[in-house]
């Protein structure tokens, strides 16, 4: 059976005026968000194991802008900037990272186990790469359906090497799912890099045998992100001429970012050298894409201090917001451990 | 150590050797499959046979040293023989006995010869991969100059184990070299609706590619073409260059395994997939046409290394030792019910 | 009304009665559906009727994601072990879903698969790894004994909510019985007692409930009559029918398939420990296959399984008619 050429519409979208605006929105409200988890990590206030995402917002936002509620997405441990990019409310997460009742998992998940099924947030996994299988069986679910929704699943460069991910990409493949695999290759899987994990670089590569879509892009170039994810989504939900919808894929982004911050809070990051500031200063998509809008003229000083101001407000509410929330009762737990037959969900 | 970029042309005797081990092999197989008959109640579980494979497997083990070492999967019968394990020994495990190479232990698809280089089997699809990538991780570190040959089916590719194990082996540069034994079956599935560079018409040694790992396709039916493929992929791990994936193109004969009933059910082994299940009697014809072991020896009588009367005596020769192991199984004993329990620890 | 079908057939029959009454029901798995002849394909089409590669972590991470966008796959494993290559998904992710979401969504899924083969396939291929499963909260277990349990108990797992591991005797898997015709459910976590009798409770599993009622009519020749109960489902389990049996009977015998320290029988016994230990006249006693690998070889497979001479042996030393051995 040869492959398939997929049709569809080619064009890659490009970022407007508006959408640059609402994604330094997004990317602010990530940054600020979990540059205040830090904080709260450091007071105990939000417990467990933390990762954060600084440096990866423009993959979130890119991404997840993109989609529709009914879009599902999958993450990992590193959630926090696809969930609130995907529009999951900014005071239950930070209510369910404090482990309150009002979280928006009860405070039974925490950081690593953000579920918010009505905006398409289904769910993100602490053990690596399990996610993966689970976004090929949702967008099988969407593919026998004869929908047109696309699932997206985020994952770092560290799931490649697991089984679970060949498994997972020659069914995908085969199958020709509406899959879209958001690979962050930041580089580094807890604190070893890339080289000592495998001799492929590039994620692209090792998907190389299967000859589906692929394409590498600089993760801190927000225009690149939107406009070559646009291009993925808008093949994959399009309909596969069979008569009755249903997408088609899958395909492969892989973004290169810079994780700013150590693997969890708390890593003393011996491992690698402290970044230097100008480096930082290329390496951010925030930063840049506020320069570019900037320079179009799209946005002044005064509108910077808005968004960013705006975003800190959000956040200082959202902290307030769970501050006020009662820790999750102890018997929050009855009747979650099995569903009932007939409950929906 | 050798240095030459051509694999040691394999003399006349050394071509004799080969068919005479693919002899051995197919013979002893026959025998397996004839005690389901002949011996009601024998053999009992699962057996599956390597006819089929034979000139795979021993134009694979002909570039072996005595130090090198292999794993392989519960189509495990081939190999032993190869290496010289002793066929009443094999023959008497799949019969369960004590004079079994396991002790009645393991029966047919758990075979192991460690002093002969075979490190075992597993039972369950693609674990061999990682643990014989962990044995060329020893061979590598204790700088013994060995050489692990790997085999594995081509349904096993699909496995995690497989992609986890090549990635390691590719970045470790370790001494393995994997044969995917591709008989185009796993049970009664076809590969191409299972694997999409199948389904895309691709060969599976494209794998390779997402390891940085070289990958051949070979026609797994010529010993001396699987020699040579596997000589190359051998000498390169052995100077250290690191792995390599050989998908050997065979055909197996029989059926997967004999058939699956409950205890007190005769067992027997049903008709080829092809003919079963997709009714291909065609495919399956064909495929016996081809059958390597005729195929190999008509060869070399052509080419004058072999005469039809050596040629016959081999094979009476092989038809003794074959008919003695089944023998030598049936007379031996069954273990005693209580040492069930030995063994559990080291 | 009933019909008598074979254990494996009845299974089949509840998937394709559950498969028609709900097109959110899928089943996929391994050398399935290779061919258009397959009755399931014939029935539901390729769309939910799938054969997948030999990959059972994508296989049941793939039913875990299919699940939680809304449809209901049954994946085929044949063989409980397989399941054991894919231990992050059965154990870590499905049955934890729906709990560490606050109970957002839900996982409803059967990995369905034999276990027990003890007719010579050695060690790999013949365990009764369920105990495993029994520590998982969130997971829940059955194991069928009879034909018309194995529909009853599938189809119940198709309808539950939760990841079940449906797990089928391959000893009883041409065992004909009685099957109610149409839709027939059986609840989990209800008990099913197969003899009545007023000495001893015999509480067994599985292939081991035909051992246990074998044993009990052996003892009724020497005046003893037995309780034989099937809890039918492990997790949920019916510790109130036990309990009420060893109320009445005093003494107790756990028969159980798995290596004793695996067996779900030490589960049960510590609940009738600590919920029945007034009534008991005696100490428990299990009878289990060993703590040992199984074995290929056929005399020593059987020395380490129960079978009904064990059991009966057992019975008759928890009633004192019998030594006990040092
Ligand atoms: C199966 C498994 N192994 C190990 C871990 C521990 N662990 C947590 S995050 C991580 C690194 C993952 O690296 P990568 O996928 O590159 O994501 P990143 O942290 O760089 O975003 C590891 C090894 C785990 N959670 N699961
Ligand atoms: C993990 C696992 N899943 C399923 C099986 C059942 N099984 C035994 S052999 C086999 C086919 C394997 O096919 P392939 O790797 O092509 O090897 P072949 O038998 O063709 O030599 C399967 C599915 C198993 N033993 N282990
Ligand atoms: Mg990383
Ligand atoms: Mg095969």
């Amino acid at each position: 059976m040869p492959r398939t050429t997929r049709t569809g519409p080619a064009k890659s979208p490009e970022l407007d005026h508006p959408t640059t605006l609402a994604l330094l929105a997004t990317m602010w409200r990530i940054r600020c968000f979990e540059e205040r988890v830090a904080r709260l990590s450091r007071s105990l206030l939000v417990h467990g194991l933390i990762h954060l995402s600084i440096g990866g917002e423009g993959v979130a936002a890119a991404v997840c802008r993109q989609l529709r509620d009914d879009d599902a997405v999958y993450s990992g441990h590193r959630a926090h900037g696809h969930a609130l990019a995907k529009g999951a409310p900014m005071d239950r997460v930070m209510s369910e990272l404090m482990g309150r009742s009002d979280g928006l998992c009860r405070g039974l998940g925490g950081s690593m186990h953000l579920v918010d099924r009505e905006h398409g947030l289904l769910g993100a996994t602490g053990v690596v790469g399990g996610n993966l299988p689970l976004a090929a069986g949702d967008a099988l679910a969407a593919k026998l359906r004869g929908t047109d929704q696309v699932t997206v699943v985020f994952f770092g460069d560290g799931a490649v090497q697991g089984g679970y991910f060949h498994e997972t990409v020659n069914l995908a493949a085969l199958w020709e799912l509406p899959l879209i695999f958001v690979c962050e290759n930041n580089g580094f899987a807890e604190f070893t890099p890339r080289a000592a994990h495998t001799k492929v670089e590039r994620v692209c590569d090792v998907v190389a045998p299967y000859d589906f879509e692929r394409r590498t892009v600089d993760g801190s170039d927000v225009p690149a992100l939107w406009s070559a994810f646009g291009e993925y989504l808008a093949r994959a939900r399009a309909a596969d001429g069979s008569g009755r919808g249903g997408g088609r894929g899958p395909y492969l982004l892989e973004c290169l970012t810079h994780r700013l911050r150590g693997h969890y809070e708390g890593d003393p990051q011996a491992y690698r050298e402290a970044l230097a500031e100008a480096d930082w200063a290329r390496l951010d998509p925030l930063a840049r894409l506020q320069t570019d809008a900037r320079r179009r003229g799209w946005l002044g000083e005064d509108e910077v201090r808005s968004i960013e101001e705006a975003a800190r407000a959000e956040v200082e509410a959202a902290v307030r917001f769970a501050r006020a929330s009662p820790p999750a009762e102890p018997d929050a737990t009855a009747g979650l451990v099995y569903a009932r037959v007939g409950t929906q969900s | 150590m050798s240095t030459s970029n051509n694999p040691a042309e394999l003399d006349d005797e050394r071509l004799i050797w080969a068919f005479t081990q693919m002899l051995r092999i197919r013979e002893f197989e026959e025998r397996v499959k004839r005690t389901f008959e002949e011996h009601p109640g024998v053999i009992r579980g699962h057996t599956h046979l390597a006819d089929g494979a034979e000139a795979s497997i021993v134009g694979a083990l002909a570039t072996l040293r005595e130090n090198d070492q292999l794993m392989c999967t519960y189509r495990c019968h081939g190999y032993p023989l190869v290496l010289g394990t002793d066929p009443r020994a094999m023959m008497a495990e799949i019969y369960g006995r004590t004079g079994g190479l396991c002790g009645g232990y393991g029966g047919s698809m758990h075979l192991v010869d460690p002093e002969r280089g075979f490190m075992g089997t597993s039972g369950i699809v693609g674990q061999g991969i990682p643990q014989a990538t962990g044995v060329a991780y020893a061979a590598q570190i204790r700088k013994r100059d060995q050489v692990v040959l790997c085999f594995f089916g081509d349904g096993a590719s699909k496995q995690g184990a497989f992609s986890e194990s090549l990635n390691i082996a590719s970045l470790w540069k370790l001494p393995v070299v994997y044969v995917m034994e591709n008989n185009s079956y796993n049970v009664i599935t076809r590969v191409e609706q299972e694997d999409a560079n199948a389904a895309a018409g691709e060969p599976l040694a494209v794998k390779a590619k997402a390891f940085s790992m070289p990958g051949v396709t070979v026609d797994g039916g010529d010993p001396i073409a699987v020699y040579e493929a596997v000589w190359a992929a051998v000498a390169r791990a052995r100077e250290g260059h690191g792995p390599t994936l050989v998908e050997s193109k065979l055909y197996r004969l029989s059926a997967h395994g004999n058939i699956i009933a409950p205890p007190g059910v005769p067992l027997h082994f049903p008709e080829h997939e092809a003919v079963e299940v997709f009714g291909a009697a065609e495919e399956y014809e064909a495929a016996k046409r081809g059958d390597p072991v005729p195929r190999f020896r008509a060869r070399l009588v052509t080419d004058g290394k072999l005469d039809a009367e050596r040629a016959d005596a081999i094979a009476a020769q092989v038809r003794d030792e074959m008919q003695a192991a089944v023998r030598y199984g049936l007379d031996s004993p069954f273990p005693e019910p209580a040492d069930a329990v030995n063994h559990v620890y080291a | 009304m009933a019909h008598e079908l074979p254990y494996i057939a009845a299974i089949n029959e509840a998937i394709q009665l559950e498969m028609a009454r709900d097109d959110s029901v899928l089943y996929f798995g391994q050398n399935l559906a290779t061919t258009e002849n397959d009755e399931f394909v014939r029935a539901f089409g390729h769309d939910r009727v799938r054969v997948t590669p030999i990959a059972e972590t994508a296989e049941i991470g793939m039913a875990v994601g299919a699940a939680l966008a809304g449809l209901r796959p049954v994946v085929e494993l044949y063989m409980a072990e397989f399941m054991l290559v894919a231990m992050n998904q059965v154990v870590n992710e499905a049955p934890r879903f729906r709990y560490m979401s606050g109970g957002r969504v839900k996982v409803p899924l059967v990995l369905k698969a034999g276990y027990g083969f003890t007719a010579g396939w050695a060690g790999q291929h013949t365990g009764s790894i369920y105990g495993m499963f029994l520590g998982i909260p969130g997971l829940k277990v059955a194991l069928p004994a009879t034909a018309a349990d194995a529909k009853g108990l599938m189809a119940t797992a198709i309808r539950d909510d939760n990841p079940v591991c449906f797990l089928h005797h391959y000893l009883l898997t041409l065992e004909p019985g009685e099957v109610p015709d149409g839709e027939y459910l059986v609840p989990f976590g209800q008990a099913q007692i197969r003899r009545a009798g007023g000495d001893v409770t015999i509480v067994a599993t599985g292939w081991m409930v035909g051992k246990a009622l074998a044993a009990a009519a052996s003892l009724a020749a020497e005046g003893i009559e037995a309780e034989v109960i099937d809890p039918r489902t492990l997790a949920p389990l019916d510790t109130t029918t036990i309990l009420t049996s060893v109320q009445k009977t005093g003494h107790v015998v756990l028969v159980d398939q798995a290596p004793r320290h695996a067996a779900a029988s030490a589960l049960i016994a510590g609940e009738i420990a600590e919920h029945g230990f007034s009534t008991l006249k005696a100490p428990i006693r299990q009878v289990t296959g060993l703590d040992v690998t199984v074995p290929y070889s056929e005399p020593m497979e059987a020395f380490v399984l129960p079978d009904d001479t064990k059991i009966a042996a057992a019975v008759r030393q928890v009633l004192g008619t019998a030594p006990v051995p040092a």
